[in-house]
């Protein structure tokens, strides 16, 4: 990922308002190949502004492009583009096979019959392919839309909450996928509350809140970027209250909680220094640690940092 | 374009569906046969305006057809499967004409096989007066299936506008004001017929044939230019 | 001594959320208090949830409550409701101004027996509209389930959705004719006098009123019981209005006698308009022409319940097995 390649999503200047409710504000950002998660709190614009990176809806003000190309009123593009809504949109009297074949003939896919085979072996449905699609549960139709999303071979992929509904076997498989199509080298979006999926799948993070963008990189990063937020790290040790007198002393600490349950809760802005400096102090006061953790080293932490505000 | 036209045909058929719209196109054939087995005949006049005019063109065709046209494209967008149209790289018209063509393919049989069957009945087998009122029937279904395709587009309350118009606008306020007509499609399709036969049926002040065939064409075309406008400017579900 | 760099993924712990993890035994569980709070207040009894159904079906059909779009409709219809019945009023008003007292009268203009008549088509298709609003959105999006996991049974959903849309037919129904009578006193040369000899069309109307309400709303309702779609539910029953009048008419004056006149029952708009004139003790112009009339009033009666009733019954047949 260089700087001199062209992103393959370029969101510049976008805002969609709704009479006088603002769903989306001054968003700007690019998305390069690999995988994209975009988070944010129920409300804060994510589904607003994937459509919009879709062309469904159109923006306000600010443009939205795919290979340097507008995305709206431009069909043509939709060859290199799958979209997956949020939302259950599959005929229900057809059968699952039916509805992926249709996707593909009106996405205009040569040979149609080797790339449904292909899509629904991917999202391993292919023993249920022939049954119509109001039989199947609800990850299964999930899944049978990812396969129509898939078999016209799209280079960009915007998936709209593709988790929903999926039960962790579906879910560790459903990341594997998205892995794999991120390894041909293809451009994922996704937006998702499961902070956890997000956290292993996605290379870059977008955090949407209240319509802004408000961080954007990768999420430990972004952690070091927040620099008025001091890093919590829990220490275990047999003395926990004098190592918490000594561990003041130190310059490289802003404050220490000490927990009922004997641990101790050091507040610091300076982890690195804090790495060298306590076990010498815990030495020099003849104290043994038995555990030291970071609390905060979570996307859900930067997240809850971000919404709170 | 096949691939919208065949998805829809099977979107808009339905068992009950056709049970009902056999039963409706049947209703005037049925009149036609009563009244020719009577004694008393009414005259062209009374038939045209009863039956033809009023049942037929003003509550059968475009409620059956307002209630097909709504589907094509007003049961998409509430069902949210819209958008798998749309997320295709065809040109928006690709989607529009398709919607409008199964739209008339399903509606049109029913209701020009009734007209016919009614007319050949109702006019003792007169060739000339059975193609008038079957080609305004098929006019009148090409039109109305054009504009309520629209309407299903445009608005969430589609079928309330439709039911409106039909009832009201041109069932009760085109009878009263005689401007209303020129709004009123039930009246272009009429005079359609009125050009095609006009030994027939003489009197009335309907448009010529020729302005009434153009009138139809500029109308039929100016909806479906807005159908195909609409869905490029729209925010799909 | 263990100590493990900050990039390390360990276990995430909330240090300050003050969450208490309760300890397990090898034996059994443990029970938390989480802080539930249980509801201390009134409970009610199954009236309560039978008057939300009813509010809620009140407020659906005027559209109350749920933005601008929802209420262009049904006022929609309730103007035009009432414009007919001032329009009315005006005209006599008018006629006798011009003509002189008594001039309304003697050139027959319409009254209370006529508006329904009149009115009867606008009456119908709002029923069409805006019935099925009531009942085809809850089961279609599978909203009906929630209502029937509460204690309430079929029937207690279903006959408060029923009034629901009765009051406000009724309501469209008798505004007007209100309007109507205060705009023909208040129009008349002595509005007293008016008032005096006059003042039984009140009660008749109403009555009238109620007839039609009952029937419009039952025949809407059951049509959208067996739908999903408002949509469908709508044109069909329009179709059933508007179509079997000119059919029925049609074939029963080709057919005539008795027969005839059993055709012409079917025009399903007159069924309570025949009832409004055996109300008002003489026909409106829009049944003055109608074949049924040779059957006698009582048959007419007797058909109009049947009509009612048994749509009734079947709608709540429809409903009252309904389990979530």
């Amino acid at each position: 990922m260089s700087a001199a390649t062209a992103p393959v999503i370029r969101v510049d200047g976008v805002s969609r308002w709704f009479g006088s409710v603002v769903a989306v504000s001054e968003v700007s950002f690019d998305v390069s190949p690999g995988i994209t998660g975009l988070l944010g709190p129920n409300g804060a614009g994510k589904t607003t502004l994937l459509r919009m990176m879709t062309g469904l809806a159109a923006t306000s003000s600010g443009t939205v492009t795919v290979f340097g190309e507008p995305v709206r009123d431009n069909p043509a593009l939709y060859r290199r583009l799958g979209v997956m809504s949020e939302h259950e949109t599959v005929y229900g009297f057809m059968k699952g096979r039916d509805f992926v074949t249709e996707m593909a003939r009106l996405r205009g896919v040569r040979d149609i019959e080797a790339a449904v085979d292909r899509a629904i072996a991917r999202v391993d449905l292919a023993h249920a392919q022939h049954r119509p699609m109001d039989t199947y549960s609800r990850g299964m139709r999930q899944r049978m839309r990812l396969a129509a999303t898939l078999v016209h071979e799209p280079e960009v992929l915007i998936l709209d909450e593709p988790l929903n509904g999926a039960d962790p076997a579906q879910r560790v498989h459903f990341t594997r996928l998205l892995q794999q199509l991120a390894a041909e080298g293809r451009t994922i979006v996704l937006s998702s509350h499961i902070l956890e999926e997000v956290e292993q799948v996605a290379d870059t993070v977008l955090l949407v809140v209240n319509g802004k963008l408000a961080a954007s990189g990768g999420f430990r990063a972004i952690r070091a970027a927040l620099n008025e937020r001091p890093y919590h790290v829990r220490v275990m040790c047999d003395a926990p209250r004098r190592l918490a007198g000594a561990v003041l002393g130190l310059e490289s600490v802003d404050a220490v909680h000490v927990d009922p349950d004997g641990a101790i809760v050091v507040l610091s802005r300076n982890v690195l220094a804090l790495q060298i400096e306590l076990p010498r102090l815990a030495q020099a006061a003849g104290i043994s640690l038995r555990r030291v953790e970071p609390l905060d080293d979570s996307l859900e932490s930067v997240f809850g940092y971000l919404v709170e505000q | 374009m096949g691939a919208v036209y065949r998805l829809t045909l099977r979107q808009l058929t339905g068992k009950w569906r056709l049970i009902i719209m056999t039963v409706l196109a049947a209703m005037p054939v049925a009149i036609a046969f009563i009244t020719l087995r009577s004694d008393s005949t009414p005259s062209v006049a009374e038939f045209e305006t009863t039956v033809l005019s009023a049942m037929l063109a003003g509550s059968i065709a475009p409620l059956v057809v307002l209630a097909i046209a709504a589907a094509a494209f007003a049961n998409e967008i509430e069902d949210r499967t819209l958008a798998n149209l749309t997320l295709s790289p065809i040109p928006r018209w690709q989607i529009a004409v398709p919607k409008l063509l199964a739209t008339i393919t399903i509606a049109a049989p029913f209701i020009v096989a009734s007209a016919f069957a009614t007319s050949y009945i109702a006019f003792l087998g007169d060739i000339t007066a059975t193609v008038a009122v079957t080609v305004s029937a098929l006019v009148g279904v090409a039109l109305y299936s054009a504009a309520f395709v629209w309407l299903g587009l445009v608005s969430t309350q589609a079928i309330g506008i439709g039911l409106l118009y039909i009832v009201l606008w041109e069932g009760f306020f085109s009878g009263f004001v005689s401007g209303v007509r020129l709004l009123s499609i039930r009246h272009y399709a009429i005079a359609v017929m009125h050009g095609l036969d006009p030994r027939r049926f003489a009197g009335g002040d309907h448009l010529g044939l020729v302005a009434a065939l153009v009138v139809c064409s500029l109308l039929f075309a100016a909806f479906l230019l807005s159908s195909v406008r609409r869905l490029r400017r729209m925010d799909v579900p | 001594m263990t100590s493990s760099a900050t990039s390390s993924m360990t276990t995430m712990v909330p240090a300050t959320t003050g969450v208490e993890f309760g300890t397990s035994t090898a034996q059994g569980g443990t029970v938390f208090d989480t802080g539930y709070q249980r509801y201390t207040g009134e409970r009610q009894g199954r009236s309560r949830p039978r008057r939300a159904i009813y509010k809620d079906g009140v407020r659906t059909a005027l559209g109350l409550g749920r933005g601008g779009r929802a209420k262009i409709l049904p006022w929609f219809f309730i103007s035009i409701l009432s414009a007919i019945g001032l329009v009315m009023a005006i005209v006599a008003g008018a006629a006798d101004r011009l003509g002189g007292p008594g001039t309304a009268d003697s050139i027959n203009l319409p009254t209370h027996s006529d508006y329904y008549g009149i009115a009867s088509v606008v009456l119908f298709v709002f029923a069409a509209v805006v019935g099925p609003e009531l009942l085809c959105p809850d089961r279609r999006n599978g909203v009906i389930n929630l209502y029937l996991v509460r204690p309430l049974t079929g029937t207690d959903y279903i006959v408060p959705r029923w009034l629901a849309f009765f009051s406000v037919i009724l309501a469209a129904a008798w505004a007007p004719q209100l309007i109507l009578f205060l705009g023909l006193s208040a129009g008349d040369m002595e509005p007293l006098e008016y008032l005096q000899a006059h003042w039984l069309d009140v009660p008749r109307f109403l009555l009238a009123g109620a007839v039609m309400a009952a029937y419009a709303t039952t025949i809407a309702l059951l049509t959208a019981s067996f739908t999903t779609r408002r949509a469908y539910a709508s044109v069909f029953l329009v179709g059933l209005f508007l179509v079997t009048t000119p059919f029925t008419m049609g074939v029963s004056q080709e057919i005539g006698g008795t027969a005839g006149a059993w055709v012409s029952m079917f025009s399903l708009s007159n069924i309570p308009l025949h009832v409004n004139d055996i109300i008002f003790g003489e026909p409106s112009e829009i049944t003055s022409e109608a074949p049924a009339r040779a059957l006698g009033w009582v048959t007419l009666l007797w058909w109009y319940v049947a009509w009612t009733v048994v749509p009734a019954g079947i709608l709540w047949f429809r409903y009252r097995r309904m389990t979530p």
